[in-house]
């Protein structure tokens, strides 16, 4: 039998050339029993491979492991109840949504109160907002120069009753 | 991204990384804790979203760190192998063939034991293992060119040996 072939899988497996595949037709070729002479010297190390592949952890690993996952996980879940701390700012969260709240409320009443308080003048303070004016301006004249400010001001007052006797009689007069 | 189950992807990598971790801290009890804490890192890792392509291979470069972590921390023990696994019976081969096979692996695994760190561990991971020197180089974080030296080294030395 010609084991030209193996002999240079082999070279080239000393030299690192081989592929996976390559190592794996080494592998099974040393595995059988009729080595020739001159390579079974090499056949205990394929062999040794196949056996160090056999090797695995204890028989009882699994349990082992699963009682040190469930101390894991005891100890895990332990630390996160501890640790779990609520920052200041979640913690005072209500009370700024309140705040919030109330300010909004406060806004909107506020806004809707001049709006009607707006309006309401619109109807009926023309006048005395007028009248406001002429005392405002009587006080302001009574700084400047020493006059009865009552008769000043029914002075003031004066042109506008007049006003209006004179376009009552003007009235009568057109009636006549 | 694929989902990773513990069960399924991580767990049944026990035994390839029980043996990467003999090969480097010559322990069985260390390796087994090592492979528990790897178990355990790779677990968290993925939990905790990171993006991980290769498992095994992640895997695989943990264990070696933390194996290699903790031979820096104790003294280099060369003990040649646990024997407890191979000290039971096999009952289809004489008692001589069974001894001759002992002793066989018992030399092979002290020569493969004493070659340097790199050396057994990038020839267990392709010799064994059957990994592509790429993965070995992401594993062991060196190029590839230094993977295939180290090989090259590992196996020179096993020829000489089984030559003599």
């Amino acid at each position: 039998m010609d084991y030209k072939y193996i002999e240079q899988l082999l070279d080239r497996y000393w030299e690192c050339h081989t592929s996976e595949e390559e190592e794996q037709i080494l592998r099974s070729f040393f595995a059988q029993k009729d080595v020739p002479a001159h390579l079974a010297q090499y056949a205990s190390l394929f062999t040794f491979v196949k056996e160090a592949q056999e090797e695995h952890v204890s028989a009882d690993f699994d349990k082992r492991f699963a009682d040190i996952l469930a101390e894991d996980a005891l100890r895990h879940d332990t630390v996160r109840t501890h640790a779990r701390t609520i920052p200041f700012r979640r913690r005072i969260a209500p009370f700024l949504q309140a705040a919030a709240a109330v300010a909004v409320l406060i806004t909107i009443g506020g806004a809707a109160e001049r709006a009607i308080g707006g309006s309401q003048q619109e109807e009926g303070t023309t006048a005395p907002v007028v009248a406001n004016t002429y005392i405002r301006s009587e006080r302001v004249a009574e700084v400047v120069s020493p006059v009865d400010s009552k008769n000043e001001a029914t002075a003031i007052v004066q042109p506008d009753s007049m006003a209006r006797a004179q376009m009552g009689v003007d009235v009568q007069m057109k009636e006549n | 991204m694929k989902e990773i189950s513990f069960r399924n992807d991580v767990l049944p990598l026990k035994d390839k990384l029980f043996r990467l971790a003999l090969r480097i801290t010559l322990n069985r009890e260390d390796a087994e804790d090592i492979v528990q804490e790897t178990l355990i890192r790779v677990w968290r890792e993925c939990q905790d979203g990171k993006d991980i392509d290769n498992v095994e291979a992640f895997s695989l470069t943990v264990c070696r760190n933390l194996s290699l972590d903790l031979n820096s921390k104790l003294e280099q023990r060369n003990v040649a192998f646990d024997e407890d696994i191979h000290d039971q019976p096999d009952t289809t081969r004489s008692p001589f063939e069974t001894m001759v096979d002992h002793e066989r692996f018992q030399m092979l695994n002290a020569l493969m034991n004493s070659l340097p760190e790199k050396q057994r561990t990038a020839m267990q991971l392709r010799d064994v293992e059957g990994r592509s020197y790429r993965e070995i180089a992401e594993v062991m974080q060196i190029s590839e060119s230094d993977v295939k030296v180290n090989i090259f080294r590992a196996r020179k030395a096993m020829r000489e040996k089984l030559q003599r």
